[in-house]
């Protein structure tokens, strides 16, 4: 094996696992933290994804374009708590329901307002030579972006005063309440924050995934897995799955075929849950 | 009964209907059946199934390769696809669900193992193409020349119609519903409701919860593959779509837009569902068809929460309660001379211990909660368990129920060691626990709470009934007897739960914090009571009121920081300036002692 | 543009579509003629399922505003199947109980022809099925109006040794269209002399395309032969070439640009890759440019037209010659005119129906991706028969069969 082999397989695989986890922190935050199941979560990528597209063409840099559809998705997430989401939490499969609607609405209006293709803003045709092989540097942009994200998310959520008052509000909303924290506003926040998650997720993918109504399905199920394997350590659970998983994935997809690689991550996906009847981080005693 | 005649009803409309609806009908009444099998294992039962589908697309796809082949041979292809649907659901669904519930896989881990079982079987079917006989599964493009249901005998048979179909397909959907509400009487379907409200509570009754929900699942995969083997006869054709994301969503859509739970939702979701849909393709909004589902969904959502059945029940319910006796008198508790508590003959009483622990350990990550505790607890009497917060009482409580699992050390039970024992087991053995929150069954009423509890005992109808009505008394809840458990105060619960371990004659009884949130006048009385109970099994007490400790008047353990501290009578024990130490400025009441 | 000519575009095309709308339903139902439509007008599948009901009803408006058929009016009966198969067989069913069709057009996915299919052979009514496929459908009842894999790949493959090379990667996905595709890229490198280096298959839902890439990078082939299905799968494009790729290994395509992926994909990822198709919306012949200006006037031109719109054109304009030839609308009479040699100028050419295996002989053209999300023509091959299913389907011979042949 020569080390520029090694090296590709790795970074491929780290290149895989990055995009699992950019795409799963915003449905950590929303299902595991808040307990809402959102099926829409496809769509808000989505919308994240169009927003870096429309500010693209207007002129905006990249790196600002992804920054607006971070911003413009977590608005419109903001807008979906207050007028829907707020009357379903403690009711999981009501959420379940709600925004099964709520992805089907948002893809059709993106046909509607789209069109089913939509000139795409494509990558920095740059890449980086490993040995015989190369990379595109995109990608290794995008592994540092993963952490970065997650980095920021966990910060955010356990260091500032805002995380402390949004944990609180979701694990005890009554005695937050009591505390003085505005639980409506911060859920709202909280749910926006998710959401905006996504749309960066959304912007963040775009040059590599081109924007398309129905991009969101091919990402929303493996999240959904990743974060239920996670377990109660939400956030980093769900890193460690979404990296595991997905680094399983692409390296069996290396070897065999990218069909038996999605099949070896539903079994694994099984096994884990066998061998972790509560999600890997059952016993984990970190915070978040 | 009221579903044959809405069957008979529903087999009317039908005649009036064109054929093309017929036709059109049938397919719903058929994802209704799918969908009251997701209703069964969730609504009734409690555990939200993705793998309903993966039932479905296996059913119809082996009960199809059944019919290519050997339908032609007797003309009746529904003696073969209706078994062969019904088996293959059912054995895929013991292989999945033993998986599951006997793995102890929680709820939500649980339904997403159905879902990845579902995206496997479609990752994996849409690049499958194999020929099995006559019967060709052609991967994506599925398989063709599946023959029609066809009911006539011999080579010649033609296929139904659609009117034929339609009444097929009904009869079939009625017989079905029958047979699974039958199943789910008395006593058979209290169990069921039971572990759907609270699976703890049932399991600690002394049932193996593993096994109910795994008979359940294993009849709503039954189901579900038969209606994949309709559904496959219906279309004449089959695909690997069958498992795809989309369809495993729509079912837990139609059980909801029903109404959960109510068993006919599912099949009124299916039609509502599948009939709006249908409608609107007609091109009647200009083809904006899934934006208008969307839309109707999340208003259905904020503003019928219980689905379309669900509500109309639910205000019939409201209506008939408003009519029921009421139950509100004071509560009295009958503590008559005769010992009437007692169901089981009086046994020779050895002077083995009833409950032993050796050495037991119990530790959380780096923190051992309980550092080899060694008790001993005679089959007669109370022992009182104290100590501080975070002691261990409660942990060593529940690893001797069974609810965790020990580091090291062992549990004995009348001599027989349990340690490896399941909760239920150990139960059914004679152990009995009321834990510090009362646990009640919300929707049950009191006197069903009870003989859930009596039937896990005795096994028996009568026995059960009879016991009921003896403790009914014991606890003071003779005249609530029809109110629900949600109904009941705060104490009227702790009372219940109580109730419920009495029902369970059990020879060893743990309670945690029996008094909490009592009053004064409450808490002689539970002491009084417990004194009774103390006559015929043992019963380990553990406490933080020391006026009530005092009451029992018995020998106490005290536990610090998870090891036996002291052991002793409590006059002894208050005077220890050991024992005082670990409570002092940790406990007001620190000065009844 | 001025406001004027702006504002006289949308008069010209809102009176197209008045008089399509208007010409439909605007009969007695004795004096039109019903056709069943069948498309996925929502849904994932929708950026086909559109044009094809488009091109289906633009054709029919052509038809009937030079008479219609046999001097009645044809009436188009849609249905959108939302991109849900049971909504196939409902929906087929009901045009043809309800409705009681004469011929039925639709479907996209081979699963949607092969749930649709024989219930019309059963109910014996003429079914076309207007999108490029796998190839292999033998039905009395069935006309395929689209390109089969084996049509396009013979043609393609040769092109694509001489310009590129021997050398030949496969990506594909996972499914009947994929692999039988693959099959056939197999046996074309062989009997030229070429070389299959490599083959990946990805599910319908790929997300990941980085192992497909690092393992063509590690096979050094000439050329990719990549099938990406849906506009989602062009991120394999424009990964493949931001690893810088692009210079070294060419990529064809069979696929690409059915569903104008070309306007997704962005220029520096577009430019160069070579797909081949039945139709482009770039092709230069006769009826082509009638044909755009007359779908721009009641469409608008907000996006190129895709082959399977064309196909749909041609369909029923195939169908419409052999119920005049037949002077009937029965489905045994216009099946043996539509088996007579019938031909049609569309605005791909001439396409002409092959009496035995009911696919056509048509034109397949060779086109280069360009900077302005569209393609240049390179090459045209004429009259490219469907020779796989000439060979194993002769319907004037056996009229009963009823099967997707699949190559060995």
């Amino acid at each position: 094996m020569q080390w520029d082999y090694l090296a590709i397989v790795a970074l491929s695989s780290l290149t895989s696992a990055s995009v699992l986890i950019i795409a799963t922190l915003g449905l950590a935050v929303i299902f595991g933290l808040m307990g809402v199941i959102n099926l829409a979560h496809g769509e808000f990528i989505m919308f994240g994804a169009y927003g870096a597209l429309i500010a693209t063409r207007a002129g905006m840099p990249l790196v600002v374009a992804i920054v607006f559809a971070a911003l413009v998705t977590g608005l419109f997430g903001a807008v979906v708590e207050r007028l829907v989401i707020r009357y379903l939490y403690g009711r999981l499969l009501d959420t379940l329901l709600a925004t099964w609607g709520l992805s089907l609405a948002l893809y059709q209006t993106a046909v509607l307002i789209f069109g089913s293709t939509t000139p795409g803003v494509g990558m920095p045709i740059v890449s980086v030579a490993i040995g015989r092989y190369s990379i595109s540097a995109y990608f290794l942009f995008l592994i540092a972006a993963a952490l970065v994200m997650l980095a920021a998310t966990y910060l955010i959520l356990t260091r500032t005063s805002y995380g402390i008052m949004a944990r609180a509000s979701i694990q005890d909303r009554d005695t937050a309440a009591a505390v003085g924290i505005e639980t409506g506003r911060i859920n709202t926040i909280t749910f926006a924050f998710g959401t905006g998650l996504a749309g960066l997720a959304g912007g963040l993918l775009v040059p590599a995934f081109p924007a398309t109504p129905g991009m969101g399905i091919a990402f929303v199920a493996k999240a959904f897995l990743a974060v239920v394997v996670a377990g109660p350590v939400t956030l980093t659970g769900a890193a460690v799955a979404a990296g595991t998983l997905g680094w399983a994935a692409s390296a069996t997809a290396s070897y065999l075929s990218t069909v038996m690689g999605d099949i070896i991550f539903f079994v694994a996906t099984i096994l884990l849950l066998r061998a972790f009847p509560n999600g890997i981080s059952d016993r984990w005693r970190l915070k978040l | 009964m009221p579903i044959a005649g809405t069957g008979v009803l529903i087999g009317l409309v039908g005649l009036l209907l064109d054929e093309f609806l017929l036709y059109v009908a049938t397919s719903w009444i058929i994802f209704g059946i799918l969908a009251f099998s997701l209703d069964l294992v969730w609504g009734k039962c409690g555990f939200l199934s993705f793998g309903q589908t993966a039932f479905f697309g296996l059913g119809g796809y082996l009960a199809s390769v059944a019919a290519i082949n050997l339908a032609p041979l007797t003309g009746n292809n529904l003696v073969w696809i209706v078994p062969v649907g019904a088996l293959t659901g059912a054995c895929v669904a013991t292989l999945v669900g033993y998986f599951i519930f006997f793995g102890r896989i929680s709820a939500l881990q649980g339904t997403i193992l159905t879902y990845t079982f579902t995206l496997i079987l479609w990752t994996g079917s849409i690049g499958l193409t194999v020929a099995v006989g006559d019967a060709i599964v052609g991967g994506d493009n599925g398989m063709t020349g599946i023959p029609a249901l066809t009911l006539g005998l011999g080579k010649d048979a033609q296929p139904l119609g659609p009117l034929g179909m339609y009444m097929t397909v009904l009869v079939i959907a009625v017989a079905l519903y029958v047979f699974v509400s039958a199943l789910l009487r008395r006593p058979f379907g209290l169990v069921i409701a039971g572990i759907r409200m609270d699976e703890l509570k049932t399991e600690l009754l002394g049932y193996d919860v593993r096994g109910y929900r795994l008979v359940i699942f294993i009849i709503g995969g039954a189901i579900a593959g038969i209606a994949g083997a309709l559904f496959a006869s219906w279309a004449t054709y089959i695909n690997p779509s069958v498992f795809s994301i989309v369809e495993a969503l729509l079912v837990p859509i139609y059980v909801l837009v029903g109404g959960r739970g109510t068993l006919v939702g599912g099949f009124v979701g299916s039609v509502a569902v599948g009939g709006l849909s249908f409608w609107l393709g007609g091109g009647v909004i200009g083809g904006q068809t899934t934006l208008a589902l969307g839309v109707i969904l999340i208003l259905l959502v904020l503003f019928l929460p219980r689905g379309l059945i669900g509500t109309i029940l639910h205000a019939v319910q409201r209506i008939r309660r408003r009519t029921r006796i009421p139950g509100v008198g004071p509560v009295t508790i009958m503590v008559p001379a005769g010992s009437s508590c007692e169901t089981t003959p009086p046994e020779i009483v050895s002077a083995a211990p009833a409950l032993e622990t050796v050495g037991l350990s119990k530790s959380f990550g780096g923190v051992l909660a309980v550092q080899d505790v060694s008790i001993a607890v005679p089959p007669r009497g109370i022992r009182s368990l104290i100590g501080p917060n975070g002691a261990g009482k409660s942990t060593f409580i529940k690893v001797c129920a069974g609810m965790l699992r020990p580091k090291s050390g062992s549990i004995l039970l009348n001599g027989t060691d349990i340690t490896a024992e399941e909760p239920f087991a150990r139960v059914r053995a004679g152990l009995a626990i009321k834990m510090q929150v009362a646990q009640v069954y919300p929707d049950f009423s009191v006197w069903h709470n009870l003989w859930l509890a009596g039937f896990a005992r005795f096994r028996n109808e009568a026995a059960a009934d009879a016991i009921v009505e003896t403790v009914l008394p014991l606890i003071g809840l003779s005249e609530k007897r029809y109110l629900d458990g949600a109904q009941l105060s705060h104490g009227e619960r702790q009372w219940l739960d109580m109730g419920m371990v009495l029902c369970l004659a059990p020879k060893v009884i743990l309670l945690d914090e029996p008094t909490a949130g009592m009053t004064p006048d409450e808490t002689r009385r539970t002491a009084g009571l417990i004194q009774r109970l103390a006559r015929e099994a043992a019963v380990v007490v553990v406490e933080h009121d020391m006026e009530f400790v005092r009451m029992l008047d018995a020998e106490v353990t005290v536990l610090h920081q998870g090891s036996v501290f002291a052991e002793g009578r409590i006059e002894a024990l208050r005077r220890d300036e050991r024992v005082l130490d670990i409570y002092l400025g940790r406990r007001q009441s620190v000065k009844s002692l | 543009m001025t406001v004027l000519l702006w504002a006289r575009r949308q008069l010209a095309s809102l009176c197209v579509a008045a008089g399509v709308l208007v010409a439909l339903p605007a009969f007695s139902a004795d004096d039109t003629i019903k056709i069943g439509s069948l498309h996925d007008l929502t849904g994932g599948l929708n950026i086909y399922g559109i044009q094809q009901a488009q091109g289906l009803k633009l054709g029919v408006a052509d038809i009937n505003g030079k008479g219609g058929v046999l001097g009645k009016q044809i009436e188009v009966v849609e249905y959108d199947t939302q991109s849900d198969l049971p909504k196939y067989t409902q929906y087929a069913n009901t045009l043809l109980l309800k409705d009681k069709a004469v011929a039925v057009f639709g479907g996209l996915t081979s699963a949607s022809r092969e749930a649709v299919r024989p219930m019309m052979h059963r109910a014996k009514v003429p079914y076309f099925y207007s999108s490029l496929y796998e190839g292999g459908v033998c039905d009395r009842y069935n006309f395929i109006a689209g390109a089969s894999a084996s049509q396009q790949l013979g043609v393609l493959l040769d092109w694509a040794a001489e310009n590129y090379g021997k050398k030949f990667y496969i990506m594909a996905p996972d499914y009947n269209f994929g692999t039988i595709s693959a099959t056939w890229i197999h046996k074309y490198a062989k009997e030229m002399g070429g070389e299959v280096v490599g083959e990946d298959f990805l599910p319908l839902s790929a997300s990941d395309f980085s192992p497909t890439i690092r393992k063509i990078q590690q096979s050094q082939p000439d050329v990719v032969v990549a099938l990406p299905v849906g506009a989602s799968q062009t991120g394999f494009l424009e990964q493949f070439a931001a690893a810088g790729l692009k210079d070294k290994i060419g990529i064809v395509s069979t696929n690409y640009g059915s569903g104008n992926q070309q306007v997704v994909v962005s220029p520096d990822a577009g430019e160069g890759i070579i797909a081949s198709q039945e139709y482009f919306h770039w092709i230069d012949e006769p009826k082509n440019e009638e044909f755009k200006k007359t779908w721009q006037a009641a469409y608008g031109d907000k996006e190129p037209i895709i082959s399977e719109a064309a196909d749909a054109w041609n369909a029923v304009h195939l169908w419409a010659m052999a119920v005049e030839k037949a002077g009937t609308t029965d489905a045994e009479a216009v099946i043996d005119a539509l088996e007579s040699g019938l031909s049609f100028e569309g605005p791909n050419g001439t396409v002409a129906y092959q009496p035995g295996s009911h696919h056509l002989k048509q034109n397949i053209y060779i086109v280069r991706g360009n900077r302005e999300h569209g393609f240049d023509v390179v090459q045209v091959f004429k009259a490219v028969a469907p020779t796989y299913e000439d060979e194993v389907c002769d319907l004037t011979k056996d009229k009963t069969v009823s099967k997707q042949f699949v190559p060995e």
